[in-house]
Formats: C-alpha cells, sequence, structure tokens
C-alpha cells in the first residue's frame, strides 16, 4: 500500500485536480481548452524530457531554456530571411545539440561544476539571442510549410501532440528498455561504482546534457512555427516549469529519481494548474508562487518520505 | 604446483612511498589464499596491482604461467580476474539485477534494434543466487534493502557472472556482524567449493585461520612469509604477523 501510495500518488492527485477543474472552473472543460492545455504541455512535455536526461546522470541543465531561446531566434531569423525552411530548422537543431555537447564537455573535460557550467551557457545563449535580435522580436508571414510543423495536425491528431507524443514515448523507452539507459541511471545513482563496472560515465553525462541541448532545439522548432515569431526571451518561463516538472515527476513512478514518464505527468499537471487558475481568476503572480511550492514540496517529499516509503519491503 | 595466479619481485613507490619493496605471490588454483600484514604492509598495493588499478614499477604477474600486465580494472576482470572491494561496488538504490548486470547487460533484438533482456537477466541473477545458497523475495529489491552478508553476494555474483577464476576479496568481513560474517565466510567456503580461487585480504586473523589454506604475509612492502594454515592458531599467525620472525 505505501509502495502504491509512494509511486501512484501524485499521479493520482494530479487526476483529482483534473476532475476538479473540469467540475469548477468555468470553460476548463471545453475541447478548444483542452486542446490548449494539450499545446501548452507539448513544449514543456518536450523540455522536461530533456532536462530529465541531464538529470538522471546526475547533472543539471540551467541552460536548456537560453538554448531554446536562442535556436528560436536563429531559425525564426533564417525563415524570417527567406531561407528555406528545412535548412533553418536544421540549423535551430544543431544550435541545441551543440550547446549540450558544450555543457557535456565542459563538465566531464574542464570538470566545471554543471549548475555552474549550464548556469554560463544559459547566459551566453541569451545574451547571443539579444546580439541577433538587436532585442527585437522577428514577426512575419513565414512559410506555411514551416507553421504547419506545429499548427498542423495528421489524421485529425495536432503535430504538436505527436511530436510530444514521440520524445515522451522514445525517452521512455530509451531510459527503461536500453543499455544506453540504464548506464545513464546508473551513472547517476552510483558514478564510481558504475565506472568500475565498465560503464563509460563520463560519456553518459555527456549524451544527457546533449540530449537536454537537442531537447531544447526541438522545443525552440516547434515554438517558433506556433507563434510565427521569435524572441530573445520566449523560452524563458519554460526554464522553471520544466524543472518544477521534473522534480515533480521524482515523486512519481520511480520515486526519487528523474524518470520520463513522471516528467511528462508532471508537465501535464502543471500546465492544467497554470490553465486552470487563470480560468478560476487567479492573478499571474500566483503562477510563480505555485512552481516554486511544487519544487520545494516535490524534492523535500522525494528526498525522503517517498523513498523510504517505495523501498521498504 | 602451478600458480593460477603469481607474482614475483613486485616494485611500486609512489612519490617517496615505496608501497612495494619486493613482493612474491603464489596462488594455487582452487585455494583459499590470505593475503596478510599490518597497516602499511602493502596489502592493498598488492590487490590493487594483480586487479589491473595500478601498474608495477618492476616484476612480474603471470596467469597460469603467463606474464601479464593489466592496463585497467576491466582487462584483468576480462581475463578472469575479479576484485571484490570493501565496498563491494554495488549501486544501493538499483536492483539485485541490476547491480549483477552492471556493466556487462544481456540485450535481445527486436527488427534490428537491441533491448534490454530482463526476463533473462531476473532470471540468471535469480540461479546465480540459489547457487550461493542465497533466498531473496525478489531480485527486483534494491540492494540498500539487503543485509551486508546478502549484499556480498551481489558482488560475488557479479563476478562469477565474468567467469571470474580468481576473485580477490578485501577485507570481505569488515563492519559485518557476526552472524553476517559467518554467512560470508560459508559464500567464501562455497565458492572454494564450486572450484573458484579465492584471495581474501584480512586483518581478522581468526577468520584467516578459519578460513585459509595459505596465507601469505606481508611485512614493510615485502613478503615476508608464505605458509600453509593447517593447524596453524590465529595467535601464531598474529605473532608473525607482528614479530617479523619466519616460520
Amino acid at each position: 500500500m505505501r509502495r502504491f501510495v509512494a509511486a501512484y500518488g501524485t499521479a493520482l492527485a494530479g487526476l483529482a485536480i483534473f476532475v476538479f477543474l473540469l467540475l469548477v472552473a468555468r470553460n476548463f472543460a471545453t475541447a478548444a481548452n483542452l486542446l490548449n492545455v494539450l499545446k501548452h504541455t507539448s513544449f514543456l512535455a518536450i523540455l522536461s524530457v530533456g532536462f530529465t536526461f541531464a538529470l538522471i546522470t546526475a547533472e543539471l541543465d540551467l541552460s536548456f531554456a537560453g538554448l531554446c531561446s536562442l535556436a528560436a531566434v536563429v531559425t525564426g531569423g533564417l525563415v524570417h530571411g527567406g531561407t528555406y525552411w528545412p535548412l533553418a530548422v536544421a540549423t535551430g537543431l544543431a544550435i541545441g545539440i551543440a550547446g549540450g555537447l558544450l555543457n557535456g564537455i565542459l563538465v566531464t573535460r574542464l570538470k566545471v561544476p554543471s549548475l555552474i557550467a549550464t548556469l554560463g551557457t544559459a547566459s551566453i545563449a541569451t545574451g547571443l539571442a539579444f546580439m541577433i535580435t538587436r532585442g527585437v522580436a522577428f514577426v512575419g508571414r513565414w512559410d506555411d510549410e514551416f507553421l504547419a510543423l506545429a499548427r498542423g495536425k495528421v489524421a485529425g491528431i495536432p503535430t504538436l501532440t505527436l511530436f510530444m507524443a514521440a520524445v515522451v514515448g522514445l525517452g521512455w523507452l530509451v531510459t527503461r528498455h536500453s543499455r544506453l539507459g540504464i548506464h545513464m541511471i546508473a551513472t547517476g545513482e552510483a558514478e564510481e561504482e558504475a565506472r568500475r563496472a565498465g560503464v563509460a560515465t563520463r560519456r553518459m553525462k555527456v549524451i544527457g546534457l546533449t540530449v537536454s541541448g537537442a531537447m531544447a532545439g526541438v522545443a525552440a522548432v516547434l515554438l517558433v512555427a506556433n507563434l510565427s515569431s521569435a524572441a530573445p526571451q520566449m523560452a524563458g518561463d519554460y526554464l522553471l516549469n520544466a524543472i518544477a516538472a521534473v522534480l515533480l515527476g521524482m515523486t512519481m513512478f520511480e520515486p526519487g529519481r528523474p524518470n520520463v514518464a513522471g516528467s511528462f505527468t508532471g508537465a501535464l499537471i502543471i500546465a492544467m494548474l497554470a490553465n486552470g487558475l487563470v480560468l478560476m481568476g487567479a492573478p499571474y503572480y500566483i503562477q510563480d508562487i505555485m512552481l516554486g511550492v511544487i519544487v520545494i514540496g516535490s524534492v523535500s517529499v522525494s528526498a525522503s518520505v517517498l523513498k523510504k516509503a517505495a523501498f521498504s519491503i | 604446483m602451478t600458480a593460477i595466479l603469481s607474482v614475483k619481485g613486485a616494485v611500486k613507490t609512489f612519490g617517496a612511498v615505496e608501497a612495494l619493496r619486493g613482493v612474491d605471490l603464489r596462488i594455487a588454483p582452487g585455494e583459499i589464499h590470505a593475503v596478510c600484514g599490518d597497516n602499511g604492509a602493502g596489502k592493498s598495493t598488492l590487490i590493487k596491482l594483480v586487479s589491473g588499478v595500478e601498474q608495477p614499477d618492476a616484476g612480474t604477474i603471470r596467469l597460469r604461467g603467463e606474464p601479464i600486465a593489466f592496463a585497467s580494472p576491466h582487462q584483468a576482470l576480462e581475463a578472469g580476474i575479479a576484485t571484490i572491494y570493501q565496498d563491494l561496488g554495488l549501486a544501493p538504490r538499483m536492483t539485485i539485477y541490476q547491480n549483477i548486470f552492471m556493466g556487462s547487460e544481456l540485450e535481445r533484438r527486436l527488427l534490428g534494434l537491441k533491448y534490454l533482456d530482463k526476463l533473462a537477466m531476473r532470471e540468471e541473477s535469480r540461479a546465480w543466487l540459489d547457487r550461493l545458497g542465497i533466498d531473496v523475495t525478489s531480485v527486483d529489491t534494491p540492494v540498500e534493502n539487503l543485509s551486508g552478508g546478502q549484499r556480498q553476494a551481489v558482488a560475488i555474483c557479479r563476478a562469477l557472472r565474468w567467469n571470474a577464476e580468481v576473485i580477490i576479496m578485501d577485507e570481505p568481513t569488515a563492519a559485518l556482524g557476526v552472524r553476517e560474517t559467518e554467512h560470508v565466510l560459508d559464500l567464501i567456503r562455497m565458492l572454494k567449493q564450486q572450484g573458484t580461487t579465492v584471495v581474501v585480504v584480512s586483518h581478522n586473523m581468526t577468520h584467516v585461520a578459519a578460513l585459509a589454506d595459505r596465507a601469505t604475509i606481508l611485512r614493510s612492502g615485502r613478503t615476508q612469509t608464505e605458509l600453509s594454515l593447517d593447524g596453524v592458531t590465529p595467535e601464531t599467525l598474529s605473532r608473525l604477523i607482528l614479530s617479523g620472525a619466519a616460520a
């Protein structure tokens, strides 16, 4: 029983909040609004899965939002300037991957703690984003094919949802069912022991941070296509939202350990709460307070109570 | 007797410290061999040489008579020498089977894609534990929930999975209670029965006398004595280590 609560308690609480909002919040239960929640969840979930990969190897990535903004303005700028859009998309993705790889090299080769290294790259990325845009946003009537990346539908399902499903599904498969995944987990759980057992722990950390950067690139392309504009701070809010989603996720399924299913559910809960609070007339600053409470609450719970409950037999 | 593992004239210095100044070691196949000595005698350094963690400055290491040089612990492992350190090298929050297979996971292929064969790893883990007479409710139990003896068994299972012919155990009974200690000693005897050669580094002369067939006593970085332990009491052993007198 205790193990069940530890593993599924937060997800059940999320379900309860969903039902509560369905019943209480005006306009929450409309198709348009639920689709809106799903859309917001898509960006958040993609970034959260990236952050999860870094955190699984016990490294922080505070740069994914900055990298996402940088990749977004570069992609947007290129499309805006008339570059063939697949090339612009590839450039955006490449910036995310390169940023993540840089973080990985800083952490594993130059031994800069990830907290510091990624804080630095975040600031550099943000600065570059302002430099490229000169502080303003790229807005325009862009190629429909490009915009369809985020606005289109396939078989009635929004492409954003499909991208999210692909990222979450692949992330889950890799972390739960591949040698790469178990090696990343072993790296995060017991780096020295894993290294002695033949796990390439430094490579695992580089991969974790690179995936986080790559997901920032993916989210950037989709954000730009969705909004048909690109601004230098456009992904800033996602930093704490995604971190909160992942930490909340650590209270679920594999308590005490970052996990993709938890991060996805966490993203869903946070997007839903944010939307519900707005609909119920809560002032905007409530969301900041909520995120802070989630971040602190999740960590204190998953670090102590849940872990003990989950692993006591 | 052909030694399965032997060291001759091993010298190793760390800066100004001469950790080993000419150590000989001969391990016979299938025996339990104790390496004893006071703190600073060179036990740890000797173990690091044969397990590939450090390389000797001089001297030779032979495995089944062939000279060998290990560049890394992994090479020693692949040659059949597994070392279990005092900390056991386990990830506490990972499960029994994940620890046994850490770094050498089993995989299957589906449409050309490789994925973890968890079923096979669970079954094989169960079989290894059975061989050592270890009874656990589930191989999905995190290692941190196991007793000291059970953890030792998990570490041994991992070594056995590498087809280790020689298992080196560093202070296997340190920090264990009386009952757990008995359990670990039984595990080591069982390994011997099943044909594995065991090298035990230990401070505890009672355990050494009760367990080992032969012992090598180190003193100040040199091999002082190698002796058979038939009828040797713990007191005699302690005296040998402290006095430096030859047997």
